[in-house]
């Protein structure tokens, strides 16, 4: 009989511990495995477990990028047991959620937190479904930066490019030197966020948003004026064998004094610091011909499952943290990113750091602040854009440029059959 | 009178109940995921909202009119013809080699097996550093020796990914074919072997005339699953290319893969999925349905 009660004891026990733990543990996914991205996101869950007593956060790595963490997403919703929070993009990303009924709004923790204060125009109105909040930024990277090695501009003489002429000009000097002139990497998103430097000189602000709203064709002579702008500047000036490296291989080529320039993603910076080539010393950056004073960016941001009330109130309070300056800076400074959440102080950033926050609050009085293209198109327009345009710098040709002005053409018609456009 | 149900006798109930776990199992893991691939191939559908809109054959007839679609399969089909002869006939070749009993035999077993123990996605971190345009192994290797020449754009130029990729799935699968062939080898009796030697055979007529014919059961197992291995190849190559630059990589699971996680297109993702399973069909089982005949009268002689 006591061997009964003891073992019964034990099994309540552990019953109720597992029940406490279920209770009590709120998991935040994302796809952070490594290196600096995951330096910040754990400083954003110690940030959260520190600022919220009555509940414990845990990140849950899920391997790989955006597509996994869909994939991981979908089969969680469709077993009913999604994470408190997970790491979302903007925009369409967001929509795809909000549409299949799967996202809490944030209506409430966006009003706490004072998100029409704190957050940039140009950023609310990716976060934002029909006004409703969905998303709440915690990490924003410019992508219309272009880095360059400091040393070898020293050694040629060179100033930083300001237009499209003096750019041409900084390539032709770099490869009559022996380098090669401007640095790219494979896969569908490098030559892309490169291409938007012509797009936006040719498009401008509002073109951009119009072509983002399925206004402007991509059978437009504007369009195919920004092609020919992109091959004529950058894709003229590609090193060689770009479309076979990776980004990380091409931020190496730099820092080994083998590329004199290479536009990308500003979270190249940390990558450059953690291989001690350091900003205004070894590197240095301007913004690309055409988007001077103008900030383009990728943004990621805390969406909420619908589902449990416990996790979400939970996961309310988690981004509440997130959101304040102090959880905003937790995770930009480890990242080497931006706080999307303007009153964060600039001095908690270092010598790179400091010039992406001034350009981006430049961006932002000029109203020129433009979310990434690629999450602004439905998903299957953007996508595919993104594939068209490495194919395009791989072989710039007439043909392809034609098929490729064709092919996203046909997906724009299905898209406004579909109306499936949306103007941010 | 209804003619009354016979209970079936004690060893049939045995036999049920062996077969009623594997059967299951079956059903559940492969007949119900074909007919719900079928299901959603036949819908439009993101993989996540609560109802699907039936559209028919639209997903079938719609990757029918892309180019994308049948270069993923030619993709596929040259992915069968290169598994069904590249580490086929070098895992033959090693174990022939090795099967004649040269000095460190065991290392070498080891050193060929060792690839094929490496996960997918490792094998494929290991080649993208190979095959770095500028300064990877395999161009700096050429360099040295006086061949830069030769070397490429391995992943990033569209008429070449596919000849890099296979080279890297080579070097992984090869180790295999080895093994299997290396233990069938083993496994002929010397007396036939000898008898040929006797008969004044010399080595390359007993290896053609002996030793392969011999080593039939140990052919159908390597081609069978080099084939079945091209049909559902996906790891690697999503982990190197993702099927990229533009396309040119693309086999159709992974297309299959983007088209539902990256497009959020669950109803053309599954109607590729059908496709490959027609595809499979059409190219393997004619092979499995020779092979097991051809066991079967091995067997009878």
């Amino acid at each position: 009989m006591k061997r009964t009660r003891l073992l019964g004891a034990l099994f309540a026990g552990a019953i109720t511990a597992t029940s406490a733990y279920a209770q009590d543990t709120y998991e935040i996914w994302h796809y952070y495995a490594a290196g600096s991205e995951l330096a910040g996101m754990e400083a954003l869950i110690a940030n959260g477990n520190e600022a919220v007593d009555e509940a414990n956060f845990k990140g849950v790595i899920i391997p790989g990028n955006v597509v996994e963490l869909r994939r991981q997403l979908q089969t969680a919703f469709l077993g009913g047991q999604p994470p408190a929070a997970y790491q979302s993009s903007m925009a369409f990303e967001l929509k795809a959620f909000v549409d299949g009924g799967r996202l809490h709004p944030l209506t409430e923790v966006w009003s706490e937190i004072n998100g029409d204060e704190i957050f940039p125009d140009g950023v609310q109105r990716v976060v934002k479904i029909d006004g409703v909040p969905y998303g709440v930024p915690y990490d924003l990277s410019l992508i219309n930066n272009v880095f360059y090695n400091v040393e070898i501009f020293e050694e040629l003489g060179l100033e930083a490019p300001t237009d499209w002429e003096s750019f041409l000009a900084t390539c032709s000097a770099l490869s009559d030197a022996g380098y090669q002139p401007l640095g790219n990497a494979g896969g569908p998103f490098w030559s892309l966020y490169n291409f938007y430097a012509p797009l936006v000189s040719v498009l401008g602000v509002d073109g951009y948003y119009q072509l983002a709203s399925g206004e402007i064709g991509f059978d437009s002579p504007e369009f195919a004026e920004a092609l020919d702008l992109y091959r004529d500047t950058m894709v003229s000036c590609y090193a060689d064998n770009w479309s076979g490296k990776t980004w990380t291989q091409t931020a190496d080529d730099v820092v080994n004094g083998d590329t004199g320039m290479f536009m990308m993603g500003i979270w190249v910076a940390a990558y450059f610091e953690q291989a001690d080539f350091l900003a205004g010393e070894n590197f240095d950056v301007f913004q690309a011909p055409g988007t001077v004073g103008k900030s383009i960016f990728q943004m990621d941001a805390l969406a909420v499952p619908a589902g449990s009330e416990a996790a979400i109130e939970a996961a309310g309070k988690f981004i509440a943290a997130a959101a304040s300056p102090e959880g905003q800076a937790a995770f930009a400074v480890p990242k080497g990113s931006l706080a999307p959440n303007v009153n964060v102080d600039p001095s908690v950033y270092g010598y790179a750091g400091s010039r992406f926050a001034e350009q981006f609050s430049e961006a932002a009085a000029n109203d020129a602040v433009l979310p990434n293209l690629f999450f602004l198109l439905p998903t299957s327009v953007g996508t595919e854009l993104g594939v068209q345009i490495e194919r395009f710098a791989i072989d710039p040709s007439d043909a392809v440029k034609a098929e490729l002005m064709s092919t996203l053409e046909t997906l724009r018609q299905e898209a406004l059959a579909e109306n499936a456009f949306i103007a941010w | 009178m209804p003619p009354r149900l016979k209970m079936p006798n004690r060893t049939t109930r045995t036999h049920i109940a062996f077969l009623a776990l594997p059967v299951a199992l079956f059903v559940t893991f492969y007949i119900y995921p074909i007919i719900s691939s079928i299901h959603l191939s036949l819908h439009s559908w993101d993989g996540f909202s609560p109802s699907m809109r039936w559209v028919g054959l639209q997903n079938y007839v719609t990757l029918l009119g892309q180019p994308r679609f049948f270069n993923a399969v030619i993709n596929n089909v040259t992915w069968v013809v290169f598994m069904l002869i590249v580490p086929t006939g070098t895992g033959l070749l090693l174990a022939a080699l090795l099967d004649r009993g040269i000095r460190g035999e065991s290392v070498f077993r080891i050193l060929f097996f060792l690839p094929f123990t490496i996960p997918a996605v490792a094998v494929a971190a290991i080649w993208r550093w190979m095959y770095e345009p500028s300064n990877g192994l395999l161009t700096t290797v050429l360099e040295l020796v006086g061949l830069g020449g030769l070397a490429q754009n391995w992943l990033g130029d569209p008429a070449i990914v596919n000849f890099s990729l296979m080279g890297a799935v080579a070097w992984w699968t090869t180790g295999f074919a080895f093994l299997v062939f290396f233990a069938g080898l083993r496994n002929i009796p010397t007396e036939c072997i000898e008898a040929a030697r006797i008969e004044g055979a010399t080595p390359w007529q007993t290896f053609w005339k002996v030793s392969f014919p011999l080593l039939w059961p140990s052919t159908i197992i390597v081609l069978g699953m080099s084939a079945i291995d091209a049909m559902r190849l996906f790891d690697v190559v999503w982990a190197t290319t993702q099927g990229g630059p533009a396309y040119s990589s693309e086999v159709l699971a992974v297309q299959m893969y983007d088209l539902a996680f990256g497009r959020f297109a669950m109803g053309r993702a599954s109607a590729v999925a059908v496709y490959l399973l027609l595809l499979s069909a059409v190219i393997i089982m004619p092979y499995i349905y020779y092979m097991s005949k051809r066991v079967t009268e091995s067997e009878a002689e």
